[in-house]
């Protein structure tokens, strides 16, 4: 199977999202999202989550399948995510796939959702980029994983030991009052603010840091650095805080994954998951890896937060490369290991 | 005559029979409040071989969420796979079915100490279901956590298309944060 032509389902969060793919072409990527429904609550509520996957799984599967102008029985597998993830979230996915494979008597391909996240990019070229190292920013996950083979061997560097990016966002998007999700509004906020007007701590940079944990990560100290400095100057400029905290996040993102590049000699990175929607990210990242002389590669912003694209990447790969399928009978791991591509 | 596969994971057993008229021509189930995710496809590959499937009843609750849903999202996409009708009823009308008694209640574990119930006299559900501690259901002999039917699954008539959650998800959300 050269060109498999894959379904995949993604309901880890709160993104009801189906995608097709033929190969390492996108032929349909449709998301429904209930994040409006867990504005008021300032984060995703489990169980409205789930109910929202339910109620959009039908309309979404049966979108993916007529925007890429396919027919159902045509595919030759199904991939979803099984982990990590909320389980009363991924379970609906789960069921879902299961239904369409059985259905269809097609196989499946149960995945790892941080390993989908950087099979996107896959989507995005036809060349051979492994080994890369990966930096897989979310608001779920903050991790730095070196990729010899997306579909057999993915090796955890380093993750963060407290909150992720995202969730850092979200978090100081809400003592700013700046609404849910956090990510998009600091991004607008900062881009008429100056990141250097306010010196924010860069997490486990120490030289003791460099040498113990050189690639975690830890970001719930930069967050009461912002908390406190809000407190203490009632006449803060709002732009300059989100610019400055907003720089702190990305300057040790960048820190650490350019470090990892050099210290494994692998001049390749790719930047995935919900936070590589950034603009200063991306924009840092293209400067920097240049002047080090590092490939970079970052998916379009539209499949780098949660999508059924990537999943369904995901399973093409693995379905291309010959891997064996996962059996038919499996659960969803909240905890699923980066180190898990797939289950069998 | 029209072969029907029968889904029910609205309690801790996952339900599964292929029935054909008053036939089971298979059924299977397997226990456990958290297994519904794996048993349910292993169940229904096992039991739908060599057979052709017309249709699909499956039980919409009321029951613990997570379970439930894993059983109505696992018909929905086999019957759109199969290009076949899905038809949803009410789980507890089929325990009601097996009992033998002109006035009785129906009672299934709805976590956080509370029940799922129904009254039913002479067959017939007396209003919608409800949720409540079991102190406050009384009234007639209550029949408490046994299993549906599904031969009598795919006879109720009508169809529910939309899960008995009877609870609002808020207060759900916050006793499931760790």
């Amino acid at each position: 199977m050269n060109e498999p032509l894959v379904l995949g389902i993604e309901t880890s969060c709160d993104e009801t999202a189906v995608g097709i793919v033929r190969g390492r072409t996108l032929l349909a990527n449709v998301i429904a999202s209930s994040v409006d429904e867990h504005a008021r609550f300032g984060g995703v509520v489990p169980e409205i989550a789930s109910r929202a996957h339910l109620e959009a799984m039908q309309p979404s599967i049966k979108k993916a399948v007529k925007d890429a102008r396919i027919k159902l029985s045509d595919i030759d597998a199904v991939a979803v995510t099984a982990g990590p993830g909320l389980v009363g979230a991924l379970l609906v996915g789960v069921g879902s796939a299961a239904g369409l494979a059985i259905g269809l008597d097609k196989p499946i391909y149960a995945v790892n959702h941080l390993a989908a996240h950087i099979s996107v990019d896959y989507l995005t070229h036809s060349e051979v980029i492994e080994p890369t190292i990966a930096l897989l920013v979310s608001g779920g996950h903050s991790s730095l994983l070196k990729v010899d083979d997306i579909t057999s061997s993915i090796t955890k560097l380093g993750q963060t030991i407290d909150d992720a990016a995202g969730e850092a966002f979200d978090k100081i998007a809400r003592v700013m009052n700046l609404g849910f999700p956090g990510g998009p509004a600091i991004d607008a906020d900062a881009k008429n603010g100056n990141a250097r007007a306010i010196d924010f701590p860069r997490g486990l940079t120490t030289s003791n840091d460099w040498l113990t944990r050189p690639y975690d990560f830890s970001f719930s100290g930069l967050k009461t650095a912002v908390a406190r400095y809000l407190e203490s100057t009632p006449e803060f400029i709002r732009a300059d805080v989100a610019a400055s905290f907003q720089e702190a996040i990305v300057d040790v993102l960048l820190l650490k994954a350019l470090a990892a590049c050099k210290e494994s000699g692998i001049n390749s990175l790719v930047i995935a998951g919900g936070v590589a929607a950034n603009s200063r990210l991306r924009a840092q990242a293209q400067e920097r890896c240049e002047k080090a002389g590092i490939r970079l590669r970052i998916p379009p912003a539209g499949l780098c937060t949660d999508n059924g694209a990537m999943v369904a990447s995901l399973g093409a790969l693995m379905a291309a490369a010959g891997r064996a399928p996962s059996p038919v009978a499996f659960d969803a791991d909240s905890s699923l290991p980066v180190a898990t591509i797939s289950l069998t | 005559m029209t072969i029907t596969l029968a889904i029910d994971t609205s309690t801790s057993r996952t339900c599964v029979a292929v029935i054909e008229g008053s036939e089971i021509l298979w059924s299977g189930f397997q226990d456990g409040a958290t297994a519904h995710g794996p048993a349910l496809p292993a169940l229904v590959q096992a039991g739908i071989k060599g057979f052709t499937i017309d249709e699909i009843v499956v039980g919409m609750g009321p029951g613990p969420f997570t379970g439930l849903r894993v059983g109505i999202a696992f018909a929905q996409s086999f019957a759109l796979a199969r290009e076949i009708p899905v038809r949803g009823v009410c789980s507890l009308d089929a325990i009601a079915a097996q009992i033998n008694e002109s006035d009785f209640i129906v009672t299934v574990d709805a976590r956080r100490k509370e029940v799922y119930w129904a009254r039913y006299i002479n067959g017939v559900r007396q209003g919608e279901p409800a949720v409540n501690f079991p102190a406050d259901v009384a009234g007639s002999p209550i029949f408490a956590d046994l299993f549906p039917d599904l031969l009598a699954l795919v006879q109720l008539p009508g169809n529910i298309t939309e899960p008995m959650y009877l609870r609002r998800p808020d207060a759900v959300a916050t006793a499931d944060r760790k």
